[in-house]
């Protein structure tokens, strides 16, 4: 069947980030239509559907303000943001807390600990000396979220992937979707939208094999960044890798965030540290990558000098939270927190981009907005806000709910694709192409392809002739796989759009890597050709939209400096001038001819042929 | 990897990881309504199985969702544990 129907707001992608835009809207402007489409469940979608156990960059006084979270981010991202936005979200953070307190029904000291003054207690973690860690016993935020958002009389559409972002003349028009469950296609009228698709956490696959073995969740393929760049929007940091210390196969989070504020660390077989701090900026990825090259891995993290009670907490809120199935993974392998190089870990087994994780998305301002007009943008797939986390999503949702809200109330709708029944008929009939083939690609195949080729290709230390590798294979799966891939059913079918936009990002992280020539924050985006940073992409990004031509690069500097914070991590490239032993030198060899007349004769006979001999004889 | 070569659909006869007990589980299809990535459906008799199995994120929703205790994570996918 095909809807077209007309809203005010659609939410795409009901994650954290989503919830709280639509929360928000309505809260702004309760006379609006706001409709909410979730690929998924949006009681359990996205990176946080089984909770999450810490905000990581929270401004909370007395202990942390909003300038401390401008000077971490400044750092961490060696100067590439825009600092009114990390100051924006560190003023907000208070009000994320109070949200999450009111939502979820949880009293201060409940759902965040506070001390005996009532103050709350943040970790210290980050490469800074402020404590900006929020613990949090938070396994439901998601289902509260999700009752919220439903009491609000928002609409909400389940299992229904978003396939299109339609723009007219600069501004969005409507939104494509359709249902895995019923194949039936939806066509939005609508005057904003609050892109909240998450990160695009299915790209280079984990040595495991498993498809679904993802530390983000699976769903997030990174159809946000696809669909706002073939819509218009820029895209920003694409170059910036996201590349983990996570369970080793299981790819969960390493506990880093839990288990390190806790006493924990991260060694190799020898005991030694891989790095000074617990957080995940490019200058720790540097050190762990190190390690491993040196040939002095694998890691684990350390746990066994923490007094048992300590081990036990790190249980509850590891086995209880975000990743549930740590207990029973860790059991099935023999793993004990109590014993020493017992929890192994692995490192950038999966290469991605993440808003929330690095820096990479849509580029958006201190309101979540874009360069496309009613395009409202938080969470993971938010470029503007960078290592923005669960914190960052839930505060910048917020933000762009109301933003989008004031948009979609002072609006008209853009112009819309002409005859529009037909048009939905005719983007439908384009899809569903995979499921009228009797034969084909296999969707996991293809995707298996495409995953192999960018772990392979795109994984620091990068170069030029790796990353050109990358977009040829990128281009040759699109134009040549794509076209043969067989879908078996509505399920099946998702699949085929969600590997064009892992296509689409793969491109994307391997052209923004070659335009930015020069190497900056550490192991993210390391060029072993250019191993040094240069001046002209001090405060500078990498801008990528979709041009007549294919996709379009640029350099643009980002807003002036308010704050005179540091703008680099401390970490140097190493060289890669490894001394491999001594080779082959005793001979000399009896010197090869350098012509071959008797293999040229051959060929002068046989030509490209291979000869049949002792072969099966036709009768 | 003949889960790549058969992408798709699974039979409820398929190895698992999800094992429901049927003298709990009242068909009440809590846990095909709540899995994040679409993996449970019901079944002939009108019990969940894991249609999508290779989609699964073990992320243990439908164990803890259940009103009825019917359904346990044996072990993990089995290129994950």
């Amino acid at each position: 069947m095909y809807y077209v129907k007309e809203t005010d707001l659609v939410v795409i992608g009901a994650g954290a980030a989503g919830a709280m835009a639509a929360i928000y809207a309505h809260r702004t402007d309760p006379k609006l239509k706001v409709t909410v489409l979730d690929k998924s469940k949006m009681e359990t979608s996205g990176a946080a559907g089984r909770g999450m156990d810490a905000l990581n960059t929270m401004a909370i006084p007395p202990r942390s303000q909003p300038e401390d979270v401008v000077e971490v981010l400044t750092k961490v991202t060696e100067g590439v943001l825009d600092q009114r936005v990390a100051y924006a979200f560190g003023q907000r953070c208070p009000q994320v807390v109070k949200d999450l307190e009111e939502i979820m029904g949880r009293a201060p000291g409940d759902l965040f600990p506070v001390d005996e003054e009532g103050n709350y207690i943040l970790y210290y973690l980050h490469p800074i000396n402020k404590p900006l860690l929020l613990p949090m016993d938070g396994e439901e935020m998601k289902r509260a979220l999700a009752f919220a958002v439903r009491q609000t009389g928002a609409e909400v559409f389940d299992r229904t992937p978003v396939l299109r972002i339609i723009s007219r003349d600069g501004r969005v028009a409507g939104v494509l979707a359709f249902n895995i469950r019923s194949g039936d296609y939806y066509y939005f009228k609508t005057k904003a939208v609050c892109l909240t698709t998450g990160a695009a956490g299915r790209m280079g696959l984990a040595s495991s094999g498993y498809l679904a073995g993802t530390y983000e969740f699976p769903g997030c393929t990174g159809d946000g960044y696809a669909m706002a760049y073939e819509a218009g929007a820029e895209l920003v940091n694409m170059e910036c890798f996201q590349a983990n210390t996570l369970l080793k196969d299981h790819q969960g989070p390493s506990c880093g965030y839990v288990a390190a504020p806790r006493g924990a660390y991260t060694v190799n077989p020898w005991g030694e540290k891989t790095w000074t701090h617990g957080y995940s900026s490019g200058d720790s990825k540097m050190g762990v990558w190190k390690r491993f090259t040196e040939g002095r891995g694998p890691l684990y993290l350390k746990m066994d000098h923490l007094p048992e009670e300590m081990i036990q907490v790190i249980e509850k809120i590891q086995w209880g939270n975000e990743r549930t199935s740590r207990g029973l993974f860790h059991r099935g392998r023999g793993q004990d927190y109590r014993q020493g190089h017992s929890v192994e870990l692995g490192f950038a087994e999966e290469i991605g981009v993440c808003g929330g994780h690095s820096s990479s998305g849509v580029l958006s301002d201190l309101h979540g907005a874009t360069n496309l007009g009613g395009l409202y943008v938080a969470g993971d797939v938010d470029g503007g806000l960078p290592h923005s986390y669960l914190g960052g999503a839930l505060a910048m949702g917020g933000v762009i709910g109301e933003e989008a809200a004031r948009y979609a109330a002072g609006g008209r709708y853009a112009a819309q694709p002409q005859g529009l029944r037909a048009w939905l008929r005719k983007e439908a009939d384009a899809f569903e192409a995979p499921l009228r083939r009797e034969r084909g690609l296999p969707t996991a195949l293809v995707e298996y392809k495409a995953r192999t080729r960018i772990q392979y290709y795109l994984k620091p230390p990068k170069n030029r002739a790796f990353m050109e590798t990358a977009v040829w294979w990128m281009e040759r799966i699109r134009n040549e796989d794509l076209p043969h891939i067989q879908a078996r059913d509505f399920h099946d079918l998702l699949k085929v759009r969600e590997i064009a936009s892992i296509l689409t990002v793969g491109e994307m992280m391997a052209r923004a890597s070659l335009f930015r020539d020069e190497s900056r924050w550490g192991y993210q985006h390391w060029r072993a050709d250019i191993p040094y940073k240069k001046p002209q992409w001090e405060r500078a990004w990498v801008v990528v939209k979709r041009g007549e031509a294919g996709m379009e690069l640029s350099r643009r500097k980002a807003p002036k400096h308010q704050w005179d914070f540091p703008t680099a991590m401390e970490y140097a490239y190493p060289k890669l001038e490894f001394d491999v032993g001594t080779p082959f030198v005793k001979g000399p060899h009896w010197r090869n001819p350098e012509s071959d007349p008797w293999m040229k004769e051959h060929l002068d006979q046989q030509g490209m042929a291979t000869p049949r001999r002792f072969l099966p004889q036709e009768d | 990897m003949d889960q790549l070569n058969s992408s798709g659909p699974r039979s409820e006869e398929d190895f698992a990881w999800l094992e429901v007990d049927r003298r709990r589980c009242n068909r009440c299809g809590t846990c095909i309504d709540m899995c994040p990535m679409d993996v449970l459906h019901f079944g002939a008799q009108g019990y969940p199985y894991m249609r999508y199995r290779d989609d699964c994120w073990y992320c243990d929703v439908c164990v803890f969702v259940c009103p009825k205790q019917a359904i346990t994570m044996t072990e993990l996918p089995y290129l994950i544990r």
